[in-house]
């Protein structure tokens, strides 16, 4: 195997939980919530699907339990923020620290030894040179993105449901008067964003680790954001972004064993730069949800 | 002085005060239930955050030099909070500011009485600098402040990362042999700040005199000043504020970068007061604790102190923990839930508030409805 | 030239083609707010395959009439019939249901979304692409509506999105469509190509139109039948072919406009007052001081929708020039500008002597324009601060030091003009969201008055103000006049401006179609020029 193709394949790895908790972010910011608790969502993810699959004795129960806590976090989130009005950076600050916390605290207090998902080839494709094996030969749970991401994009761009979500992260007072309950819409899109994050999470340790680790996403839910900075609010662009980041991530770890001394640090930074500059390109032109990370409330002026 | 006593003490002051308790019982509770399942003793904990933190003198001392920074950092977010414009910067800001203060008393020749104050006002300056990057982004292109801010608290890491890992940066030398780790050298005894006193095992520390002129600068100048006037109505109400000649581009960077410069400031207390050297897990979350501490305060710089506190106790006494065999982040998790229970009773206010808004908007639209008919009845007979 | 004309509804031209029940028949609709009645026994009658006009000016009870017919209010008393049915309409929803949709005055289109998106929203049920585009189409080929149903709504020009929000209305296929002076933001083709598209279905579809509208051109070229309303009341029904615009004028602004003392008093003028008023000469003013010119004023909105198109006009010192003109003409595109809050596209601001820099932040208040903004809330005042510190907010320089505010003196002072201008509040301390509203304004009056300004403009200074307060602010305006200061009075009562002002002037599609002075109004040429006719 060359380093290509181990470095293709860690960048996969690298990449799948990120994308899966962006197909979440994606539709929450779409909807108009800049959601900074992904990190707690995963965290939580992480250790309950350990816990799940600990339990279950079974991968899936795993990743369902996973998927359970980060929508238990987006409920906590959805319903301070766009219930009650409250500022959306604090709750989301503060749900990171809890999971943080949390998940720690249980980790040391607590014993569960989880299995791990089993490695699944698909025969044929996976002879195909460079990209063969990093595509197709993989743990089973990540071909869950081939459902996740075409679902997401059919619920963000080809339902009445993502038609409203949009509406609201757009013109709230529009969608308003139009009939739709928008901070209805922004909690849902929250709920779908925690599912996707805690399965992400749940994806990092089940799939990936086999176990869970202190503070394993380690900033993973930050990069979210950035790729779907870096995206400008397309999946596509979004999903491009992950995979940036993933191989960046890769290419980190490899280059020690390749000899080579190229400094980690810029390619550490690289997500968050190509994040910044992607605003600074196109944030003259609107890109963003004309209404993100603003509150609603239905007009009292 | 009597108003404002009035508007401490008026009729919902105790449905206030009730409400608070109640919602840090509940977080508490929550926090005990946590210990009590998986087996260890609630009043343990409670105990060892107690002794850890106010216990002794020595203790005391130690949270206050834990409420410190977060205090710092606290002061400088409700500048820009109240202008309206939200910084979740501080934690990149607070370590860029290390770094600038490190840098200064590592490499500058700075003669030693004007050490201190010199790596003190680089660490702002690094940290107004990392401000003014959003502040600039905002006002030129148009880039959403919590967005620009929230990103570069990432590479303000990788700054520092990078930093520390050249020796012909910031990495230390090692005298002996042996690998260099990812740290700087210790700054040199002048950059220190001196230790003001000691009473018994309780230390004083002048990082603490620097948050109280920190303190009573910006409580005064937020509060008092006309500065501070223009901040508020640029925050409450941006077009009046313009018809009254703030202008937002100016009065807004001229927030960001003070922001930044107290974030900064409080990471060149943390380098010359106790910590002495850079390295990426410089900033500990001093800076999302300074912010959640801010936005707690909802604003009002006094308000900062007792929270700030209550942060430095949790941190202090989170160390003090792990005596109890309850593992330590019990703490991140009580003051987590602390966090969220603080934000309860200010939005029953707010729902109140604005059911009665909704009240005289109603109101006032059937009067207008009514007095836009009436002078054409009687006019026109 | 023109017969007397009774207040009383005139029933008797009312036409109903044989068979045919209306396709909305109002009876006698009452909708009293406290003791003023906003429609008093309206009588509505709209015949299918008919264009029916509803002329008025603001505050004539057009949009409570519309709203009891859409479910928004409920009526005191009186009843309503769709195809002569008796119905009960609860809420909007219940309106749709009934064949009714209504084209509001202002856009509900999410721009950022394409054309059969935006269509699509609101409905229920599975979203289909490929159908609701060919919808688009199918409507827009039917009504002459061109649009492409994959264009984003924000790259439209207003009269395209004029064109969706009338696909949006038609393709449910309504009975009856109600149009809330839906050409206010159009260009004069685009409102041709409306009008056009209104014909096609009323003539071949038999659907009935209700043309909500202040213009007189409008509702002449438009409507088969028209029913004015003033205060409250139909005054006129008759078919439109019967009528020219200076009887339309007449009637919309009423023809006997009563300057005698009586009608200043019931503007609620003290006794005092108005002898005062009836001493004072006016020609007094007549030497030229001007003290504001304003020249050639352009301004657009963010999407290129000119606001104002050239505006020019001069106040003198010690005079009010009333700004006549229906809503949305432009009033609030000039105060904007003379409260830096608009930066104009060309034109010119002088007061006295001196240009003043448009657009920059505080230049108009340095200058010494006082402003009384229509929605004091958004620029007025500050909610969140106190009534000590709103009386402040423009003159902080003389409640501070060099660097601190003197809150001692910024409650001396606003002590002082609480009493001055009759304030009733709990507090110094209290937020200004704790006042009713005409305190509120009455503190944005003493703000802008003690700054002894060298032009105040007031824009709808009086609006939602009851009786005592309208009194007070009216005799205030009329004092700061004779204190020298240059009044712009912008109002769309024309009563009020007749009794306050020295001069009138009238604004139509921004810009200022011709003035004239107070004391000898000519209402018929008043109505045209408010209606859009140059006179």
């Amino acid at each position: 195997m060359d380093a290509l193709t181990t470095i293709m394949g860690s960048a996969m790895r690298q990449t799948a939980p990120l994308a899966f908790a962006s197909c979440g972010e994606y539709t929450a910011e779409r909807s108009g919530t800049l959601n900074i608790s992904i990190e707690g969502m995963m965290l939580g993810g992480a250790f309950f699907g350990v816990v799940g699959t600990a339990v279950t004795d079974t991968v899936v129960g795993g990743l369902v339990l996973g998927s359970f806590v980060g929508l238990l976090v987006a409920v906590v989130h959805a319903n301070f923020s766009h219930r009650l009005s409250a500022n959306t950076f604090v709750v989301g600050l503060s749900l990171n620290a809890l999971m943080l916390g949390l998940t720690s605290f249980l980790l040391e207090s607590t014993d569960f030894s989880s299995r791990r998902a089993g490695v699944l080839e698909i025969p044929l494709l996976k002879e195909i040179p460079v990209l063969g094996e990093a595509l197709f030969s993989n743990r089973w749970p990540f071909y869950l993105l081939v459902v996740v991401i075409p679902l997401t994009r059919f619920l963000v761009d080809r339902t009445r449901w993502g038609l409203e979500v949009r509406s609201v992260g757009e013109d709230p007072q529009a969608a308003d008067v139009t009939g739709i309950d928008v901070n209805k819409r922004r909690r849902q899109s929250l709920y779908y964003c925690g599912l996707m994050s805690g399965l992400g999470g749940a994806y990092l340790s089940v799939a990936e680790v086999g176990l869970f680790n202190q503070n394993m996403v380690a900033g993973g839910g930050f990069l979210v954001n950035a790729a779907v900075i870096f995206g400008a609010w397309r999946l596509g662009g979004t999903l491009a972004g992950c995979l940036l980041f993933g191989t960046a991530a890769s290419v980190q770890l490899a280059l020690p064993a390749l000899g080579h001394t190229i400094t980690p640090q810029l390619l550490i930074a690289l997500p968050y730069v190509l994040a910044l500059a992607t605003m600074v390109a196109f944030a003259r032109r609107g890109r963003q949800p004309a209404a993100l990370a603003q509150p609603f409330e239905r007009g009292i002026a | 002085m009597s108003a404002i006593t009035a508007r401490i003490f008026n009729a919902g002051t105790a449905r206030v005060v009730a409400l608070y308790a109640a919602s840090f019982a509940v977080a508490i509770f929550l926090s005990g239930l946590l210990v009590q399942v998986t087996g260890g003793s609630p009043l343990d904990v409670i105990r060892a955050l107690y002794e850890g933190s106010l216990g002794s003198p020595q203790d005391i001392g130690l949270t206050i030099d834990e409420s410190v920074p977060v205090l710092i950092v606290a002061l400088g977010v409700i500048i820009t909070s109240r202008a309206g414009i939200v910084n979740i910067g501080p934690e990149g800001q607070l370590l860029i500011g290390g770094l600038c203060g490190a840098a200064v008393s590592l490499r500058l020749a700075v003669p030693g009485v004007a050490m201190v104050p010199a790596t003190l006002l680089a660490a702002a300056a690094g940290g107004a600098a990392w401000a003014g990057i959003a502040a600039l982004l905002r006002y030129w292109r148009n880039v959403d402040v919590v967005i620009s801010t929230l990103l570069l608290n990432f590479l303000a890491i990788q700054l520092v990362s990078f930093a520390v890992n050249r020796p012909y940066l910031l990495q230390e030398k090692l005298t002996g042999g042996g690998t260099a780790s990812p740290t700087s050298d210790p700054i040199p005894s002048d950059a220190r700040l001196p230790l003001l006193g000691q009473t018994g095992t309780m230390t004083f520390t002048s990082g603490t005199i620097i948050a109280v002129v920190a303190l009573v600068v910006v409580g005064l100048m937020v509060t008092r000043s006309r500065w501070g006037f223009k901040l508020r109505m640029l925050g409450l109400n941006a077009e009046a504020a313009r018809r009254a000649g703030v202008r937002a581009a100016a009065l807004g960077t001229g927030a960001l970068l003070l922001s930044g410069a107290f974030a900064g400031l409080a990471g060149g207390v943390v380098l010359s007061d106790r910590a002495f050297r850079i390295q990426t897990g410089f900033s500990n979350n001093m800076g999302f604790n300074g912010l959640l501490v801010a936005l707690i305060a909802r604003r009002n710089p006094w308000a900062t102190v007792p929270v700030a506190i209550l942060f430095g106790i949790l941190r202090a006494g989170g160390g003090f923990v792990a005596t109890t065999g309850v593992p330590r982040y019990v703490v991140d998790v009580m003051q987590a839930l602390i966090v969220l229970a603080a934000l309860f009773p200010p939005l029953v206010d707010k729902v109140n508030e604005r059911r009665r808004a909704m009240r005289i908007a109603r109101d006032e639209a059937a009067a207008t409805a009514a007095s836009s008919a009436t002078p054409t009845l009687e006019v026109a007979r | 030239m023109f017969g007397p004309v009774s207040l009383m509804p005139d029933i008797a031209v009312e036409p109903t083609p044989a068979g045919a029940a209306p396709a909305i028949e109002m009876r006698g609709i009452t909708k009293r707010f406290g003791a003023v009645a906003a429609c008093d026994e309206v009588e509505l009658c709209v015949e299918p395959g008919e264009i029916h006009g509803l002329l008025g000016q603001n505050g004539a009870g057009k949009s409570t009439l519309m709203k009891v017919l859409l479910g928004l209010m409920t009526p005191d008393s009186g009843h309503i019939r769709l195809h002569g049915e008796p119905v009960v309409i609860s809420d909007p929803i219940d309106a749709a249901k009934h064949g009714m949709a209504m084209v509001h005055q202002h856009f509900s289109l999410v721009e950022a979304l394409t054309v059969w998106e935006n269509v699509a929203l609101g409905d229920v049920g599975r979203l289909d692409p490929k159908a609701t585009a060919q919808l688009v189409r199918d409507v827009g080929e039917r009504y002459g509506l061109a649009v492409d149903p994959h264009a984003r709504v924000r790259d439209l020009t207003t009269g395209e999105r004029q064109r969706v929000e009338l696909i949006k209305c038609l393709r449910r296929d309504p009975s009856i469509l109600i149009l809330d002076e839906p050409t206010s933001v159009l260009t004069r083709a685009e409102s041709q190509e409306l009008f056009a598209v209104l014909r096609t279905v009323v003539k071949d579809e038999s659907r009935a139109v209700v043309l909500i509208s202040h213009k007189l051109d409008e509702i002449l070229h438009a409507t088969d039948e028209v029913t004015i309303m003033r205060g409250g009341r139909v005054v006129r029904r008759a078919r439109t072919a019967d009528t020219t615009a200076e009887s339309l004028a007449t009637d919309m602004v009423g023809r006997t406009i009563d300057l005698g003392l009586d009608a200043v008093a019931a503007l609620g003028f003290a006794a005092e007052t108005v002898e005062e008023l009836a001493d004072e000469e006016h020609d007094d003013h007549a030497a030229d001081r001007t003290i504001l010119r304003v020249e050639d004023l352009h301004a657009v909105n963010e999407v290129g929708t000119p606001l104002l198109r050239g505006l020019s006009l001069t106040v003198r010192a010690g005079e009010i020039l009333g700004l006549a003109g229906v809503e949305g003409n432009g009033q609030s595109a000039l105060t904007a500008v003379l409260s830096d809050l608009l930066v104009p596209t060309t034109g010119s601001v002088h007061v006295g002597d001196e240009a003043v820099a448009t657009g920059k932040a505080g230049a108009m208040v340095a200058a010494g324009i006082g402003v009384i903004p229509e929605d004091r809330h958004r620029t007025g005042c500050i909610l969140d601060l106190s009534v000590a510190e709103n009386l402040a907010f423009l003159d902080l320089e003389q409640v501070s030091g060099r660097l601190f505010l003197d809150r001692n003196e910024m409650r001396r002072r606003a002590e002082a003009l609480v009493e001055e201008y009759e304030v009733s509040l709990p507090s110094l301390d209290a937020p200004m969201r704790m006042l009713s509203g005409g305190n509120q304004q009455k503190v944005v009056l003493a703000r802008e008055l003690t700054r002894n300004p060298r032009v105040l403009v007031a824009e709808q200074p009086t609006h939602g103000l009851d009786v005592g307060a309208v009194q007070f602010m009216n005799s205030r305006l009329r004092a700061a006049a004779e204190a020298g200061i240059g009044v712009l009075l912008i109002s769309t009562e024309l009563e009020e401006l007749i009794a306050l002002s020295d001069r009138i002037a009238v604004i139509h599609g921004g810009r200022i179609m011709g003035e004239m002075p107070a004391h000898q109004v000519d209402v018929e040429k008043l109505g045209l020029m408010m209606g859009g006719r140059a006179a």
